[in-house]
């Protein structure tokens, strides 16, 4: 089990990390906002594989400890944690060197949901299970 | 003809002393100035620095700074208190979006120069003195400004610091 969870994880972090890379060459064509010195292939890859990684192992957990509710509460954590964290890009101070930091959360809040969308859309093809209905 | 001798001399003396007045060397603002402000918080930078900048330090009698800065141009690094400055409540860049410093005289000093002058801010004038250092072709400057002094959202002397720090940098080129 903890294999399949543990690949679910990468691909669901190279997915998400790949569309956080497609939208930020989209934002910066549209606006020629650049951010590049913060938000880069390398951190948007790290960040996205950590916590696609990180929401493995409590994906993995909550299953085992809580194999009727566990992955419910797994999703709707995941989808509060990845809204509960919009408020660090409103609240970060940006380099003064940086241009336009008013366009920084427009460019990173919908990143924060990429991680969440990407596990969502895999994790059926990775954990294959005959449903209830 | 004895008599349109004097008239000439006169009229000599006036065109050769026309020449004789010096006047201050002109510089031009390069692009990489920077206008730094720090306190505890807030702390950002300023662009949109503009005006006529004339000075010799051989001849500080003419030299004279008239500046101007876009208050619009403020980046704290955040994008809601940039917005914040902007307001109303704070700078209110829409009603007074110059910084102006014009200055009256500039004298020598034991580590530099002063120019004394007016810095308007947020519709308040001021008579200030402004320590700064010219070498390499750079001013460099340094002092602290009270907001309150301009009144500046004054309703809350907390709100953030009151005192900043100001650090201007500017290099220039012989206009």
């Amino acid at each position: 089990m903890y294999r399949k969870v543990f690949f679910l994880s990468l691909c669901a972090g190279i997915f998400s990390a790949v569309a956080c890379i497609v939208y930020q060459r989209v934002y910066f064509f549209a606006l020629e906002a650049e951010y590049s010195k913060l938000v880069n292939i390398g951190s948007l890859m790290g960040m996205c594989v950590l916590g696609c990684m990180v929401a493995g192992i409590g994906f993995f957990l909550l299953r085992k400890y809580l194999p009727k509710n566990g992955e419910a509460i797994f999703n709707l954590g995941f989808v509060l944690l990845s809204f509960g964290t919009i408020i660090f890009p409103f609240a970060i101070s940006l380099p003064l060197d940086i241009k336009a930091p008013e366009l920084f959360p427009g460019l990173t809040v919908p990143m924060h949901f990429f991680p969440a969308m990407g596990w969502f859309a895999l994790r059926n093809l990775f954990i294959k299970e005959k449903g209830n209905i | 003809m004895k008599r349109l001798v004097y008239p000439f001399a006169a009229l000599a003396v006036i065109a050769f002393s026309a020449f004789t007045v010096i006047k201050s060397q002109d510089w031009k603002i390069s692009e990489e100035y920077s206008i730094k402000f720090t306190s505890q918080d807030p702390s950002g930078v300023f662009r949109g620095l503009k005006g006529n900048v004339s000075f010799d330090d051989k001849n500080l009698a003419a030299s004279k700074f008239d500046v101007t800065v876009d208050v619009a141009t403020i980046n704290t690094g955040n994008g809601m208190k940039n917005t914040h400055a902007k307001s109303a409540k704070w700078f209110d860049a829409d009603k007074y979006p110059l910084i102006t410093f014009t200055s009256s005289e500039i004298t020598s000093t034991a580590t530099g120069y002063q120019a004394k002058g007016t810095l308007e801010i947020h519709g308040v004038k001021k008579d200030v003195v402004i320590p700064f250092t010219f070498q390499n072709n750079t001013f460099i400057s340094s002092f602290d400004i009270n907001r309150m002094d301009y009144n500046i959202n004054t309703a809350e002397p907390d709100h953030g610091a009151s005192v900043l720090k100001v650090e201007i940098t500017v290099p220039v080129t012989k206009a």
